[in-house]
């Protein structure tokens, strides 16, 4: 289901005095089965994008494609259902969606609102907590008794739940513990490889970025900077530098070989294949 | 929800901008008084001279003001109507399906709409040209004398000052919790009633949980600095009173004086 997004602009508030253009004339398209990471500064315009992916916000013009599904500025759109089930969107800190009395209902919830029957519906859930990595006895419990952790992967859950082809995810690990976060890459990559799900990721970790996704857009007051595969992106810390990001340690270490005279390949992006060019330096 | 302008502060550099808020908020009150003096038309002219002006020295878009008065159009009508079937006095005025229509009946529900209107304006004035802060710290002065009779001035201005505060916050909240259950495919617009209610209650529960979560966190860290609500306590900000406030007042005891001449001698 790809995605095809045309010269999209969206204004906050338009003809007030706190008018404020968030996006600007965006052109881009995501194909099947991709995982991209969307990356800027704080009021670039990410959460701003995302919602449009599933029609939570409206472009003020421009249009944008979502499968056969087209999404135009100043047209009223209507039965957005269909499309919120395709694209499932996952907002910074998700926990605080949850509200029903038990884990089983509140994923139940999801599936139901799209018309899936109450025993299909449980079955999904009980599915979907053992893919985010929990056990079926959470599925009685309330959700205000887990942790914060716990809470996110529920919410996650949830959206899971809803089977969507394209999973949309703001800032996932905002909060979460290292382990937690890591735990929470492992879990898209998962639904990107096995799943074949495609996934967009709203990110400020670049180690994530660079360990798990394909492609990087660069967004910077509204518009694109820099579209790009992750490969080329993390190339030169030059680049980074620039666009004002603090580049993934590996890059760093290896500007600092690279000053002491030690020749590294750019493909080089983990710490065993950049001990693999120390070593051929220095058998050579 | 997106085009809420009632309590909305707008930060524009204007006349109405710079004067005390304690000199706005007296004003308010003494316009508001005027209001409920039956001077009239010629009161609610003087009256509505005074919002114009005001309007005028504000610089807020006369868009903004239409806006504000949005929520009480549909209360009109309904009173319009109420009006037009209840009230049989005054002069016939015409008659449209065996309905006569009196001109008290129209009149009546004119003073009403006026009182209202002029109402909503005058609030929409102070509270888009003084910021929360600002008004609370007026209160509180304004509260000062009632402190004699154990009025707890100062608890009141920070009750009032911390629910203006998280209003923009719970909107905030609620758009973000709107958002979030829509895109879990719930539907506030369509659907019947019993999804109606399952949609509401998803939007409820997680507005509550996180309100008592940030009412907690607030008042653990108002107690983490040290605030103890009856401690003498000095002020950054000090409101003073310039010859254009004085004018102000002065103009609105002018207009409750037109008013209260109009009631007594005409």
């Amino acid at each position: 289901m790809p995605i095809e997004v045309r010269k999209l602009s969206h204004i906050y508030n338009e003809d007030t005095t706190l008018q404020m253009a968030a996006l600007n004339e965006i052109s881009t398209s995501i194909q099947d089965g991709e995982m991209l990471a969307l990356i800027g500064e704080t009021g670039s315009g990410k959460s701003t994008f995302v919602q449009h992916l599933n029609a939570l916000l409206l472009p003020t013009s421009g249009e944008l494609q979502i499968d056969d599904r087209i999404i135009r500025a100043n047209e009223k759109a209507t039965q957005l259902k269909s499309l919120r089930k395709k694209v499932g969107l996952v907002f910074q800190f998700p926990e605080y969606q949850l509200f029903e009395e038990t884990i089983l209902k509140d994923i139940a919830f999801g599936p139901k609102n799209f018309g899936v029957s109450e025993e299909e519906a449980n079955q999904l859930a009980a599915k979907y907590i053992q893919v985010v990595g929990l056990d079926l006895s959470y599925l009685e419990k309330s959700p205000f008794e887990c942790s914060g952790g716990e809470k996110r992967r529920i919410a996650i859950a949830g959206i899971l739940a809803m089977d969507p082809d394209i999973l949309v995810f703001d800032e996932p690990t905002a909060g979460l513990d290292p382990k937690g976060a890591k735990d929470m890459m492992e879990l898209f990559r998962e639904l990107n490889q096995k799943y074949h799900k495609t996934i967009i990721l709203v990110s400020h970790d670049m180690e994530h970025v660079m360990n798990y996704c394909d492609r990087v857009i660069v967004l910077n007051k509204g518009k694109i900077l820099k579209d790009c595969s992750v490969k080329e992106f993390f190339k030169e810390s030059d680049l980074l530098y620039q666009l004002n990001i603090d580049p993934p340690s590996i890059l760093k270490l290896k500007d600092a070989l690279r000053a002491k005279g030690f020749q590294i390949d750019d493909d080089a992006l983990t710490l065993e294949s950049v001990a693999a060019c120390i070593k051929k330096e220095v058998r050579s | 929800m997106k085009n809420f302008t009632l309590g909305r502060y707008m930060p524009i550099d204007s006349f109405m901008h710079t004067l005390d808020p304690r000199a706005k908020i007296v004003s308010m009150f003494l316009l508001m008084i005027a209001i409920f003096i039956p001077a009239g038309f010629v009161g609610y002219i003087t009256i509505g001279l005074v919002i114009v002006l005001a309007i005028y020295a504000s610089k807020l878009s006369l868009r903004f003001m239409w806006n504000a008065l949005k929520p009480i159009y549909f209360m009109l009508t309904f009173l319009l109507i109420i009006n037009i079937l209840v009230v049989k006095s005054g002069d016939p005025l015409f008659t449209v399906f065996g309905f006569t229509i009196y001109t008290n009946a129209i009149m009546h529900t004119l003073y009403i709409a006026i009182r209202l209107i002029y109402m909503i304006l005058i609030t929409t004035l102070l509270t888009a040209t003084t910021k929360p802060m600002d008004m609370t710290t007026g209160l509180e002065d304004l509260m000062v004398p009632l402190k004699k009779l154990h009025v707890p001035a100062h608890e009141i201005a920070m009750i009032i000052s911390i629910a203006l505060r998280f209003i923009p916050t719970l909107i905030e909240e609620t758009q973000r919790i709107i958002k979030a259950q829509s895109s879990r495919g719930v539907d506030l617009q369509e659907g019947k009633l019993m999804e109606k209610i399952m949609a509401v209650l998803s939007l409820i529960v997680p507005l509550f949980v996180s309100a008592y979560q940030r009412a907690e966190d607030l008042a653990n860290a108002m107690e983490a600095r040290g605030y103890i609500p009856d401690r003498k306590r000095t002020r950054y900000k000090q409101l003073h009173i310039h010859f254009r406030d004085v004018c102000v007042l002065l103009l609105c005891a002018i207009v409750i004086g037109i008013s209260i001449g109009i009631a007594i001698w005409l």
